[in-house]
C-alpha cells in the first residue's frame, strides 16, 4: 500500500503550483478580493484548462473521470495560496449534484461548469449549525419540473453570481431530501450579497415560490457527496496550515527580541513545535481519509473524525501563528490572519469541531 | 497556456499505482486467522495479564509466555525484516494484526528486547552480535534491560558519567544507571557508558551490550512506583568486567548509535494507538454503566460524549500518523518524527487515562495491589475497570518524562520548524 501521490497526481500539483506561485501570489489575491469582481476570471480559465473543472466528472459528461485523491492533490495548493475560486461549490458540491441526475437540463449545466462557461452555486446552509444535511429545514412543494422553493438559504458561495444553483431541500413535508435546480434570475429569487471574512463572495438567499427542477437524489447520495466536500475543503485547510508553520517558524528564526531570534526562547519554540504536531495530525488524517474514502470504505465517523480535528487544529495553527507574530500577525497586510480566516471558516461551515467531536462521541 | 491534464485521466482504465487501501477478500480471511488465534492460543493467565496490564510494560511472566507462543507462531516480530525473523507481511497485514491485538486485551510485548535492541542489532550490530542475541530476543530466552538515564542525568542525557575503563579485552566498569525498568526481570543489559572527558560531552560515549546481569560487581535494586508497584530500577557497578566485543559501533561514538536507537524507542515499531483506542472502548462501556450527577447515564451525558470524542479523534490521527509511517510514506522521514510521534503518543496515554479515572470516580480511590496481582484470588472491590483506571493513570505521568522528556522532544521539533 502506498499513499503517496501517484506521478500524474504529482504532475498536476506541479502544473497547478506553478500557476498559482507565478499568477497567484498574496498581493495578487489581495487586489482581487478588494476589488468588484467575485474571483478571478482567468484563474477560472485556468483551472479549466488544467483539467480541474473536469476532474471529479465521468467521461461520459465531459469529465476526466478523476478521483477525491487527484482532487486532494490540487486543492492543498488552493489552500497554500488562499484560492477565492468557487471550486467547491461550484464544481463539487452542485457540479456533482448535477451530475447525479438524469434530468437533461441538468446535464447541460454539468457541461457549462466542466468548460467553465457557467458557474453553479450550492445552497445548502440555513443558519446556525445545518452540520448535516438531515438538519435541512427548508420544503418544496410540488414536484418533477414544477416543483416550488420557499424559505431561505444562508453562506451560498457564488450565491449573487452563479448562472444556476442547486438547492438541497425536502421533498414535502417530512419527506426525503432531494437536489433542486434553480436558474439565476428567476422570479421569487432574492440574493444579498456579501464577501466572506475568507475573501470569498457569497450570498444569503431568499426564496419565495421559487419555480425549481427536482432532480432528486437519495440519502446515500447527499452524503457521499458532503462527505467529499468535506474532504477536498479539508486539504485546502491543510494547505492553509502548511503555509502558516512554514512562514511561522521562519519569522520565529529572523525576528530578534532581547538580542536574539524569538524562537530560541522556549516558549516560542515550544509553540512552533505545537504547530507542527497539530499540522502533521491534521495531513495524516486527512490522507488516510482520502484513501478510505478513494476505497469506499470511509464511514460517517472517519469524516466526523476528519472534519473535527481539521476545524480544532486548524484553529489552533492560525492563533498560535497570530501570537508568534505578535503585532504584525494582527494586521490585514500580512497573510497570516487571512489563513487564519480561511481556517476559521473551515471550522465553521460543515459542522464545527465541537459537533462533529460529540458525533464521534456518541458512538 | 500549457497542458498538464496527466494522461492517465485522457485514457480510461489506466491506472498504475493509486492511493487506495486494499480490503481484498484473502484480508479478511486473513484477519479471521489472527483473530481465531488470539481466542484460542493465550492462557486464561496470559488473559489476565492483558486486562490487568496498567502501564506500557505488561505483567513479566505472563507477558514473556504470550511472547513465546507468538515466536512458536512465527508472529513475534512484524515490523523486523522477513530474513531476520519478521513476518513479511503486507502493511495492511500489519494493521489488522495490531486491530486483531487491541480486540482481543492481550498483553503488549515488552519494547526493550523486541522493539529497540533487536532492531539497533539487525541495523549495525556485526555478524558475531546478531548470531549471537537475535535468536534469544526473538524467542524470549532473553530480555535485556536498557541502561540510559543515571541520577545526574536525565534529560541532558549526553552528560552522562558511569564510566568504562579499557583494561585489555575488556572494560572496567564503575558508576550506576537508573529508571532501568525491569532490570530486576531482565538476563541482559544495553546501556551507554563513558568512555572519554575529552572534547564534548557527546563525544566521549560508548555503547555496551552485556551479556548478563549478575556480573560480579553489578547490583540491582528495584524502585517501588508511586503505583505501589516496582517496575523501575537502580543498577550499580562496581569494577564490573565487561568483555569489549560487546561493544556497537566504534568507542566513543555510542551518541551516534543511541540516536540510532532512539529512533525505535520514539516510534515506528509497535503501533500505540490501537492500544489507546482501546482504553476509550473501556472506558465507554463503563460509562455505559456510570450513572451522571446531572440524571441518565455518563454514557449520555452531553459533555462526557464531546470529550470522549475528542479524545478518539485525536487517537485516531495518531493511527493515522502511524499507518503512514508504518506504509513508508514521507510524512516519517521527517526528522521531527520520532519526537512527534513519541509525543503525540504520550500526552495521548495520559489523557485517555485521564477519562478513565473520572469515569470510575471515588472507585478508583481504594489501593488494590494484591488483586491487581495476576493470579491473584482477592476479588476487586468494584469492576476490573475501576481497578486498573487508577494505576494507569499514576503509572502514566511516566509516559512524558521517559525516553526523552516532552520539553527535550518539542526543543528538537521547533528546530525542524525555525532552524534555530
Amino acid at each position: 500500500m502506498d499513499f503517496s501521490f501517484t506521478d500524474e497526481q504529482q504532475m498536476l500539483r506541479d502544473g497547478v503550483g506553478k500557476f498559482l506561485e507565478k499568477s497567484y501570489d498574496f498581493d495578487t489575491r489581495q487586489k482581487l478580493v478588494n476589488s468588484d469582481a467575485p474571483w478571478s476570471a482567468d484563474a477560472w480559465q485556468q483551472f479549466a484548462e488544467f483539467g480541474l473543472l473536469a476532474l471529479p466528472f465521468s467521461e461520459e459528461q465531459g469529465g476526466l473521470g478523476g478521483s477525491i485523491s487527484d482532487c486532494v492533490a490540487f486543492a492543498e495548493l488552493f489552500g497554500k495560496h488562499l484560492v477565492i475560486e468557487p471550486y467547491l461549490g461550484s464544481v463539487m458540491l452542485a457540479g456533482s449534484a448535477l451530475a447525479q441526475s438524469g434530468h437533461a437540463a441538468a446535464q447541460e449545466w454539468v457541461e457549462k461548469i466542466v468548460s467553465g462557461e457557467a458557474v453553479a452555486a450550492f445552497a445548502f446552509e440555513e443558519g446556525h449549525g445545518t452540520a448535516s444535511p438531515e438538519l435541512v429545514a427548508m420544503t418544496a412543494q410540488g414536484s418533477g419540473d414544477s416543483a416550488r422553493l420557499t424559505g431561505e438559504k444562508r453562506l451560498v458561495h457564488a450565491g449573487g453570481d452563479a448562472d444556476a444553483i442547486v438547492v438541497l431541500a425536502k421533498k414535502g413535508e417530512g419527506g426525503p431530501l432531494a437536489f433542486y435546480l434553480v436558474e439565476a434570475g428567476a422570479d421569487g429569487l432574492d440574493a444579498r450579497a456579501y464577501t466572506t471574512i475568507d475573501g470569498r463572495s457569497a450570498a444569503n438567499i431568499t426564496f419565495t415560490d421559487v419555480a425549481a427542477t427536482e432532480l432528486g437524489t437519495s440519502e446515500e447520495a447527499v452524503e457521499k457527496l458532503i462527505s467529499e466536500a468535506i474532504i477536498v475543503q479539508s486539504a485546502e485547510a491543510v494547505g492553509a496550515m502548511g503555509a502558516l508553520v512554514a512562514m511561522t517558524g521562519e519569522y520565529a528564526h529572523t525576528r530578534k527580541q532581547f538580542g536574539v531570534p524569538i524562537a530560541t526562547f522556549q516558549a516560542v519554540a515550544h509553540r512552533l513545535a505545537d504547530m507542527k504536531i497539530a499540522y502533521t495530525k491534521a495531513r495524516a488524517t486527512l490522507i488516510y481519509t482520502t484513501a478510505l474514502a478513494e476505497s469506499g470504505a470511509a464511514t460517517p465517523r472517519d469524516i466526523a473524525i476528519l472534519k473535527g480535528q481539521i476545524g480544532k487544529l486548524g484553529r489552533a495553527v492560525g492563533e498560535a501563528a497570530i501570537q508568534t507574530h505578535g503585532g504584525v500577525g494582527m494586521t490585514d497586510e500580512l497573510s497570516v490572519s487571512h489563513y487564519h480566516k480561511r481556517l476559521l471558516a473551515c471550522d465553521t461551515t460543515f459542522g464545527d469541531h465541537a459537533y462533529h467531536f460529540r458525533k464521534v462521541g456518541m458512538g | 497556456m500549457m497542458d498538464i491534464v496527466p494522461a492517465r485521466f485522457a485514457m480510461a482504465g489506466t491506472t498504475g499505482r493509486e492511493m487506495k487501501i486494499e480490503f481484498a477478500p484473502e484480508l479478511e480471511a486473513f484477519r479471521a486467522e489472527v483473530a481465531e488465534f488470539f481466542a484460542t492460543a493465550p492462557t486464561p493467565a496470559i488473559r489476565e495479564a492483558g486486562r490487568k496490564t496498567t502501564s506500557v510494560f505488561a505483567p513479566f511472566k505472563e507477558c514473556m509466555e504470550w511472547h513465546r507462543i507468538l515466536y512458536d507462531k512465527g508472529w513475534v516480530a512484524p515490523h523486523w525484516p522477513e530474513e531476520y525473523g519478521g513476518t513479511g507481511w503486507s502493511v495492511e497485514q500489519r494493521f489488522i494484526f495490531a486491530e486483531e491485538y487491541r480486540k482481543a486485551d492481550l498483553p503488549p510485548l515488552l519494547p526493550q528486547s523486541l522493539g529497540m535492541v533487536g532492531p539497533l542489532l539487525i541495523d549495525i550490530g556485526t555478524q558475531e552480535q546478531k548470531d549471537r542475541y537475535l535468536p534469544g530476543i526473538l524467542n524470549g530466552d532473553d530480555f535485556w534491560a536498557q541502561g540510559y538515564s543515571e541520577p545526574n542525568s536525565g534529560s541532558d542525557l549526553a552528560s552522562l558519567s558511569c564510566r568504562a575503563e579499557p583494561d585489555g579485552d575488556d572494560y572496567i566498569i564503575n558508576g550506576s544507571k537508573i529508571w532501568t525498568t525491569y532490570a530486576h526481570h531482565a538476563n541482559r543489559m544495553f546501556m551507554l557508558v563513558r568512555t572519554s572527558t575529552e572534547g564534548k560531552k557527546q563525544q566521549g560515549i560508548t555503547f555496551l551490550l552485556l551479556d548478563r546481569i549478575d556480573y560480579p560487581g553489578m547490583e540491582i535494586r528495584p524502585i517501588v512506583g508511586l503505583d505501589g508497584f516496582p517496575e523501575q530500577c537502580e543498577v550499580f557497578f562496581e569494577d564490573v568486567r565487561v568483555p569489549q566485543s560487546g561493544r556497537v559501533g566504534e568507542e566513543n561514538d555510542g551518541w551516534s548509535v543511541a540516536k540510532h536507537l532512539l529512533k525505535h524507542e520514539r516510534g515506528g515499531g509497535n503501533a500505540a494507538s490501537p492500544t489507546l483506542m482501546r482504553y476509550c472502548e473501556r472506558a465507554r462501556a463503563a460509562a455505559e454503566k456510570t450513572p451522571s450527577p446531572f440524571g441518565g447515564m455518563l454514557a449520555d451525558d452531553a459533555v462526557f460524549q464531546r470529550e470522549i470524542g475528542e479524545l478518539e479523534a485525536d487517537i485516531a490521527s495518531l493511527g493515522h500518523f502511524e499507518k503512514l509511517a508504518i506504509s513508508g510514506h514521507e510524512i516519517a522521514r521527517d526528522p521531527a518524527f520520532p519526537s512527534m510521534n513519541k509525543t503525540i503518543n504520550s500526552e495521548l496515554v495520559q489523557r485517555a487515562s485521564v477519562l478513565m479515572t473520572q469515569v470510575s470516580g471515588v472507585d478508583g480511590l481504594a489501593r488494590q495491589l494484591e488483586a491487581l496481582r495476576v493470579g491473584s484470588n482477592v476479588e476487586p472491590l468494584g469492576s476490573e475497570f475501576d481497578l486498573v483506571s487508577m494505576p494507569l493513570y499514576l503509572n502514566s505521568r511516566a509516559t512524558t518524562i521517559y525516553a526523552g522528556s516532552n520539553e527535550v522532544q518539542r526543543d528538537l521539533i521547533a528546530r525542524t520548524v525555525s532552524g534555530s
